[in-house]
């Protein structure tokens, strides 16, 4: 049956080619997540490298905020079908972190992990060369704890779910293993424009 | 094996301004079966593009009433769902439900009692069906609802509330305004607190069947303190709608 | 519990009795009765009374003593997955 007068939330997408297969526009900034909000007290908080580098790095909030950062503005597919345009945030690009560790040759892979247990794959070539940034403030406020504050990973061109809240540091693995949604039926790479939104698709 | 639950189409037989953030839906429905007081019914809403989009609304209408449920439902601020069910859907439409759903949230006179309600909000839907079915089973359990509203204006069935309480010395309905009181009220108002449970629970006792429901704010709240007041926590039951309401 | 609960990501959270219907459609009967073993800290709690993260890729329930995953559900366009590794068993009643 047909809903008499029901259209949903959906916008019309007056934005050619700025949205993916399958999603719609929002203009605020829906909450989603998988745990309670961690609040991990900043002077506790660490961000590290760690698997296959030559040495495990890490930095405290304040040696990670002394890092050089950018201002940067994208847009952002969530797989439940929200998309959000023009996004602002303020963050630390994987190229800089990845300045001061070596990861081996063979760590071709990273497993993102964050408070609460959440954890997410991506290949380490889809996080260099500008695609990924460490965010610690969205709009021109710090990020706040229900969107994934202090910090969280950012990596636009991928299902937002691969952007991990609450992020704590980068694994590099020499395979590509599932993360937390990734081995409960999402898709292992999740690009949005070739709807890669389950396993098999 | 029982059959999986399903869809069906339910006829609106009518509409009622509850408050101005609420309405109640009276839904005639072909496969009608009696539900558990603090049951709710699914909900689904299909597009004409075929996008669909599903919630859950408590059912407020006691099980005695053969062939219908009432659902009370709250407008959300952006909400997707609620504004077409108070704006768009009138008596003579469809609405497709699936139900009754939920067997941990749920009283009726066989558990006995006594029975200590306490809801926020919207959270007093689930409640009222236990009340109503507690009046239309003639029971006088020893039984009180404190209900948390922003203000008086926002106390949904407060007139049927008064009228089962003047009824039935059994029953005791404490009202408390979060936002604003109206003049002259002598009630409470504030947020409910450890206070207010205990004045309210003193006359009946730590054995009560308990059941919370609202905000999750507000659920948390006050079960952690009946917990702490020493209600064994299987007799602390919790449904948590959200961050809507008070 | 946090200590700070007045962000939406925890106004947000609900309990199991959010996905009965999702769960009733998979165990083929109600399971918000149902209780659980928490895998992490062993304490039992009907499947009810779990805590639901609902608005995500998929549904998180988490035990309200420790927080951690008791069970994950995901649905896609196909299939239902389930991974309740986070319960060291679920008790269903017998119907009488």
């Amino acid at each position: 049956m047909i809903s008499r007068g029901f259209l949903g939330r959906r916008r019309p997408a007056a934005v050619e080619g700025r949205l993916p297969p399958g999603q719609y526009l929002v203009t605020d900034f829906p909450v989603l997540s998988a745990g309670p909000t961690p609040h991990t007290p900043l002077d506790q908080w660490s961000f590290s490298l760690e698997g296959l580098v030559r040495a495990p790095v890490s930095w405290t909030w304040e040696e990670f905020l002394k890092l050089p950062s950018q201002d940067l503005t994208v847009d952002i597919h969530c797989v439940t079908k929200w998309t959000k345009l023009d996004t602002k945030w303020r963050g630390v690009l994987v190229d800089t972190l990845l300045q001061s560790a070596q990861v081996d040759p063979s760590g071709r892979y990273v497993m993102a992990f964050g408070d609460g247990g959440y954890t997410t794959n991506i290949p380490l070539a889809e996080m260099v060369n500008s695609q990924a940034f460490v965010a610690y403030q969205f709009g021109d406020k710090p990020l706040a704890p229900e969107h994934g504050g202090p910090a969280r990973l950012v990596v636009p061109h991928l299902y937002f779910w691969k952007s991990a809240k609450w992020v704590r540091g980068l694994r590099f693995l020499d395979h590509d293993e599932p993360g937390f949604w990734e081995s409960l039926g999402y898709n292992m790479h999740g690009d949005p424009w070739k709807e890669e939104r389950y396993s098999g698709d | 094996m029982p059959a999986a639950l399903e869809w069906q189409i339910g006829k609106v037989t009518r509409v009622i301004t509850e408050t101005p953030q609420t309405k109640t839906l009276t839904l005639a429905l072909p496969k009608w079966v009696a539900h558990q007081p603090g049951q709710h019914y699914d909900v689904r809403l299909t597009a004409p593009d075929g996008y669909r989009t599903e919630r859950s609304y408590s059912v407020a209408s006691e099980p005695e009433r053969v062939g219908e449920i009432d659902l009370t439902v709250e407008r959300i601020v952006d909400g997707e769902v609620s504004p077409y069910l108070d704006d768009v859907l009138m008596a003579g439409d469809q609405l497709e439900v699936r139900g009754p759903i939920g067997g941990y949230f749920v009283w009726d006179v066989s558990l006995g009692g006594p029975l200590l309600l306490i809801g926020g909000g919207s959270g007093v839907v689930p409640l009222m069906a236990m009340l109503r079915h507690r009046a239309a089973e003639h029971s006088h359990i020893p039984a009180r609802l404190l209900y948390s509203s922003r203000t008086a204006d926002d106390v949904i069935y407060r007139a049927e509330l008064e009228r089962l309480a003047a009824a039935d010395a059994a029953l005791k309905v404490a009202l408390t305004f979060t936002r604003g009181a109206p003049p002259g009220w002598t009630g409470h108002q504030r947020r409910i607190d450890t206070a207010m449970l205990r004045e309210v629970m003193q006359p009946l006792g730590n054995d009560v069947h308990s059941y919370v429901c609202g905000p999750t704010l507000l659920v948390e709240a006050v079960s952690t303190a009946l917990v702490a007041m020493g209600l064994p926590a299987e007799r602390v039951r919790t449904e948590r709608f959200g961050p809507t309401g008070t | 519990m946090d200590d700070d609960d007045t962000d939406m990501n925890t106004a947000l959270m609900m309990d199991g009795n959010a996905v009965a219907g999702r769960l009733e459609d998979i165990f083929g009967r109600d399971m918000t009765t149902a209780v659980t073993r928490c895998a992490g800290c062993s304490s039992l709690a009907e499947m009810g009374a779990l805590m639901a993260f609902t608005r995500g890729p998929g549904v998180v329930l988490r035990c309200p003593t420790c927080e951690a995953v008791i069970a994950r559900i995901v649905e896609t366009t196909t299939a239902v997955y389930l991974d309740a590794r986070g319960a060291t068993f679920v008790r269903i009643g017998l119907r009488s």
